[in-house]
């Protein structure tokens, strides 16, 4: 009886909290939403601050499609997203899982090794000269293959390895299974949720990809989404002293913001049922 | 786990250290194949060593990179296809829309030699670039850059010199465009007339805060704003200083207005006016253009701002849209002690200066396809136009020799970009903003106080950053009253010997005095 | 690898050798699948490391990174960083703000995805995992414009509300008492749901039968969150915990440019927005690269003492 009084309480509280959570989410989100859909004219009347619009257009989205470079940066940064994360999640998972075992000679030292980049960098000037050795200047290429690995990844990848049962690997040792099968046939299918994770940190990191672009591209049908978005965020920062200037208005930059933002916030809602408690494990060991 | 750990503890010397070994190999490998990429800038325009008979045929590729926004695509690109059908050229400009931004990819670019044609740069990297010898010395070539020459005059020549060689071409000079707009309405609701003193200023400010003048019955107005103490140039002005830290001639000598005992009382004055309520408590925060947005949502009455944040259709249109009552009047400086100036502007200022890297001087035909193209968008008769306005009959029309802008104009709304030469600063706002031609000349016409800084560069073991800091930091706080102004003297003792400001002010003003100035 | 006849001749103790040979070409697969992600990391990694001896250089662009003269004293860069009459300010506001953060930016995210670990309501569970996740998007620009609408002193809903009861505004933005919380407040909003993701996907790793097992004992569910779920997402709150004090001296540059002006500059000025001033608007990459270096020494140090710590309760990266 107490059990279950207790048990309401304590959801409740739980409930609660989360809505408050969702609410501080969720009202500034929808002031973007708002300005952007909203004729500037009539933010600015209201003071600058709009939560539900009266007055509806789509005219800033319409002008953003039809007639920037948006549309173009939309398939460069799919593609630098797409490859790039496919690369990556590769890369990492190959170098997580040798790490995660305990007993791999050097282990420690190729671990530091990582750790070490991810303090210390040579700074800009000498990558560039490498990016422009290897011809990848003005190419997708420069925006995927100077950060193929994540150091931060890797590290997130092993923690978890190491987390799977001993028990598993020696079996499938006694199988006599190869190491990069038991990876791709073992390891894989009970590493979903870290995958996921890992895939999605890589994913939203090409998907605002300007850092790279702005340094080795300069064709600019190769600028990916973000430096398009830049481009109309900045110009509110730092007005240029000169009369020719046309400011995009908030409304434009709302709807930029939107439109830039928009599609990894709705795949994250698909990806969420992997991350469902001991579902994997459970059902292995079970 | 514990277990595991100690049992590999057994031979985990020896592990690492083979690893180790590995590592080394690896590295020295990987080091090997990459030898070179790391040492001196190699030159890498491949342009092979063309006949130049044949040149004429096939266009070579001219690479220019600036900061700058709203390029369209290449095939949009009007005034770019026009360009390159002038010049049998491939111009390909890339703009980048953050100074920061750009400084980085220019560095970058020098760095690793792979340099662009033509390029944007300021006086610091001028500076720096002609010392290190990256940048053409165009004294040989002026000859070459006649038209050029004549099109941005003599004063803009030596804004690009640096020793005695003239290592970048400066824009023609620009004029001002700031001045106080004030609400119209506002005065006639409250019965008040132009301020036309500073006293005047203060006294109306403090009437649009606190006297209702949108008639809301909510006390939500504000007298003045501006981006930061830039609100109250006409007030330094009218005690005869400059913005603070500005060098400009008085009485015959250079000053420092810091220095100027002029400065304590125009603070003073400032002091009183904010501590009236009536200036935006945020006018130090403002970046960007938010003082604007006040001004447009109806929150300030008066402003100090560009004629085009203000006055461009834009803008009027949601200045509208917010009170269809609004009006907004250009006004004249208010006088004080020292008379009317508003504010201060920077006669060694440049608007723009571009250079040629010295690697092009091997490739003589593409350097001489950047002279031609400078004195092509410098020539009346011949690009200066399209850089101006566009396409003659299609995006202006010449009516008794002046341009009208026709419907089409707003296609090459960039053509700007391309005007790395300048344009005939009035003639070409006169014609390309005939709307507010009146607020051009009003703002051009007003008195200013002349400074230097321009001309000035910084000496060695100064930190600019730091002593700019200082300076807005004590100067917000004796505005603020947060700092009485009787410690003024301390703030510039402190100035002069912690940030090292008294080694900038003696190198300023030698500097300034072998330009001529103060004799 | 395996010529005895070389080993013999070249080492006193084959034995040594041949154990060596045999242990790596045991783990041949797991270095081959290393091998990668190695090239990967020295050559876009390592070998551009050599740019940070511009630190000791008096760095001039035409002279490149390897031509440039060594500067007289090696330290000089260190020294102006040192000798600036900010240094101290700096300094403290840096390790100030970063805690702050450091602290705030770890017990709301785990507590975010404790919560939602425990929500019944299916809807409701992905409803806030989502709202929360959104301002990650956000840029820094674009929250200025948010927390400007909400907290300006003229016309921010806050102070209008302020004002309309009778209260006199607030100078949220602009006064030294309150921008540290604004900058803390934005930073935990922002990444709150983002922050919350891995927490999430680290419970997912938890074996449920220990829950099953707990509840027949009759534990209450506050004892299991104790006792099961948060041991069960240790050693990632750790190492999560142990990178970012290796970032301790990284207050947040982006966001601190955007939001401070001068009146704050006493709180909110730090190592990085005071190097891009001095070092980078000004063309003086030396000391931006002495600095750099500085910071990343102090995170290494506190990475190794982290992870040394970490090591006596099992855990640590290595």
């Amino acid at each position: 009886m107490v059990r279950g009084l207790d048990d309401k309480l304590f959801n409740t509280f739980v409930y609660i909290i989360l809505g408050l959570c969702g609410l501080a989410a969720v009202l500034p989100i929808l002031y973007v939403v708002s300005v952007s859909i909203t004729p500037f004219g009539e933010v600015l009347r209201n003071g600058g601050f709009i939560l539900f619009p009266r007055e509806i257009t789509f005219s800033a989205y319409k002008t953003l499609l039809t007639e920037s470079n948006i549309p173009r940066a939309f398939q460069v940064t799919i593609f630098i997203t797409v490859v790039g994360t496919a690369v990556n999640l590769v890369l990492t998972a190959l170098m997580a899982y040798p790490l995660s075992r305990k007993n791999l000679p050097g282990r420690h030292l190729f671990l530091l090794m990582i750790v070490f980049t991810l303090l210390f960098s040579g700074g800009i000037i000498p990558t560039y000269l490498i990016v422009k050795s290897m011809g990848l200047l003005d190419s997708v290429w420069a925006m995927i293959l100077p950060n193929a690995v994540w150091s931060f990844n890797v590290l997130i990848m092993k923690s978890f390895f190491e987390g799977l049962p001993e028990e598993l690997f020696e079996s499938a040792r006694m199988d006599g299974a190869k190491e990069f099968r038991i990876l791709l046939q073992i390891v894989t299918p009970l590493s979903v949720p870290v995958l996921l994770t890992v895939g999605l940190f890589y994913l939203v990191g090409h998907w605002n990809e300007f850092f790279q672009a702005i340094f080795y591209v300069t064709d600019r049908t190769l600028f990916p989404l973000q430096v398009v978005v830049r481009e109309i965020l900045m110009q509110s920062q730092q007005p240029l002293e000169n009369a020719e200037n046309m400011m995009p208005t908030q409304t434009m930059q709302m709807a930029s913001v939107m439109l830039a933002s928009l599609p990894v916030i709705v795949i994250y809602p698909f990806l969420q049922k992997h991350f469902t408690k001991g579902m994997l494990l459970g059902s292995i060991k079970g | 786990m514990q277990q595991s750990n100690r049992v590999h503890r057994t031979g985990k010397r020896a592990r690492s250290w083979t690893a180790l070994l590995l590592m080394t190999a690896l590295l020295a490998g990987c080091a090997g194949g990459n030898d070179g990429s790391g040492g001196a800038p190699v030159n890498e325009n491949n342009t092979p060593p063309q006949a130049s008979s044949t040149a004429n045929q096939k266009p070579i590729k001219l690479e220019i990179i600036e900061s700058g926004n709203n390029l369209p695509s290449p095939d949009k690109d009007q005034i770019k296809q026009e360009l390159d059908k002038a010049l049998n050229i491939d111009l390909s400009l890339t703009v980048y829309p953050s100074g920061d931004d750009y400084s980085n990819q220019l560095n970058v670019r020098m760095a690793s030699g792979n340099f662009p044609d033509l390029f944007m740069i300021n006086r610091q990297q001028l500076l720096q670039f002609s010392k290190q010898g990256l940048l053409l010395d165009l004294t040989p070539y002026l000859d070459q850059l006649q038209q050029t020459v004549d099109f941005i005059g003599e004063d803009s020549l030596k804004k690009g010199i640096v020793g005695n060689n003239v290592y970048a071409i400066s824009k023609s000079p620009q004029v001002p465009y700031n001045t106080y707009f004030i609400r119209k309405d506002w005065l006639d609701a409250l019965g008040l007339e132009v301020p036309q003193t500073i006293e005047e200023l203060s006294a109306v400010a403090q009437a649009f805060t606190t006297g209702d003048p949108d008639g809301n019955g909510k006390p939500d107005t504000l007298g003045l704003t501006g981006g930061k103490l830039g609100a109250f140039a006409p007030v330094f002005g009218s005690y005869g200083v400059g913005m603070p830290g500005n060098f400009y001639e008085k009485d015959g000598t250079v000053v420092n207005s810091l220095y100027d005992p002029a400065m304590r009382e125009a603070l003073a004055f400032i002091r009183d006016m904010i501590s009236t309520g009536a200036v935006d408590p945020e006018l130090l925060a403002n970046s960007g253009l938010q003082h604007q947005e006040k001004a447009i949502k109806g929150q300030a009455g008066i402003i100090y701002i560009d004629w085009p944040n203000m006055t461009k259709e834009q803008f009027v249109e949601q200045i509208q849209t917010v009170n269809p009552n609004a009006e907004w009047i250009q006004i004249e400086a208010p006088e004080g002690p020292a008379g009317r100036y508003d504010g201060a502007w920077d006669i060694g200022a440049s608007p723009g200066r571009y250079a040629i890297p010295k690697a092009l001087e091997k490739q003589p035909e593409k350097l001489q396809r950047v002279f031609d193209l400078l004195n092509y968008v410098s020539d009346p008769d011949g690009g200066s136009m399209l850089v101006q306005f566009g396409v003659e009959d299609v995006h202006y029309t010449l009516e008794g020799g002046v341009p009208q802008m026709t419907e089409q104009s707003g296609d090459v709304g960039h053509s700007w970009l391309y005007q790395f030469t300048g344009r005939p600063e009035m003639d070409y706002l006169q014609a390309k903003f005939a709307a507010q031609s009146d607020y051009i000349t009003f703002a051009a016409d007003q008195p200013r106080i002349e400074v230097l800084d321009g001309f000035i560069d910084n000496p060695d073991g100064f930190n600019q950053a730091d002593a700019t800091r200082y300076i807005e930091e004590e100067l917000a706080k004796f505005v603020y009253s947060k700092r009485p102004l009787d410690e003024y003297d301390d703030f510039l003792q402190t100035l002069e010997t912690s940030m090292n400001y008294s080694t900038f002010v003696d190198s300023a003003m030698t500097q300034l005095q072998e330009l001529g100035f103060g004799s | 690898m395996q010529t005895p006849g070389l080993a013999d001749a070249s080492s006193l103790q084959p034995s040594r050798w041949q154990t060596t040979a045999k242990t790596l070409w045991r783990f041949r697969a797991f270095y081959l699948m290393l091998l990668p992600g190695i090239v990967y990391f020295v050559i876009f990694r390592y070998f551009p490391m050599y740019g940070v001896i511009i630190a000791f250089k008096d760095f001039a662009i035409m002279e490149g990174i390897t031509g440039s003269p060594w500067i007289n004293p090696w330290y000089k860069h260190f020294q102006d960083f040192y000798q600036s009459p900010y240094f101290g300010q700096l300094m403290t506001n840096t390790l100030l703000i970063s805690l702050y953060k450091l602290v705030w930016g770890t017990l709301p995210p785990i507590l975010l995805a404790l919560l939602l670990n425990e929500c019944r309501l299916r809807w409701l569970k992905s409803f806030v995992q989502t709202l929360t996740y959104m301002p990650h998007f956000l840029s820094w620009v674009i929250i200025f414009g948010i927390l400007l609408s909400l907290f300006s002193q003229n016309g921010g809903l806050i102070n209008r509300w302020i004002v309309e009861s009778g209260g006199s505004s607030i100078p949220f933005l602009t006064s030294t008492d309150y921008f540290r919380s604004i900058l803390v407040g934005s930073e935990v909003w922002q990444n709150l749901g983002w922050g919350a993701i891995i927490y999430l996907a680290a419970m997912s790793g938890i074996d449920p039968t220990l829950y099953e097992a707990a509840k027949v004992d009759g534990a209450t569910r506050l004892r299991m969150i104790w006792h099961i779920t948060l041991p069960g997402i240790r050693s990632i709150i750790i190492l999560l915990f142990i990178l970012k004090l290796g970032h301790l001296l990284d207050a947040g540059f982006d966001q601190i440019y955007i939001l401070y002006n001068i009146q704050v500059y006493p709180v909110a000025d730090i190592l990085d927005t005071w190097v891009y001033r001095t070092g980078l608007q000004q063309m003086n990459f030396s000391l931006a690269s002495a600095v750099g270096l500085f910071k990343s020494s102090i995170g290494l140090l506190l990475v190794l003492g982290a992870n040394g710590l970490a090591k006596r309760w099992g855990e640590g990266i290595w």
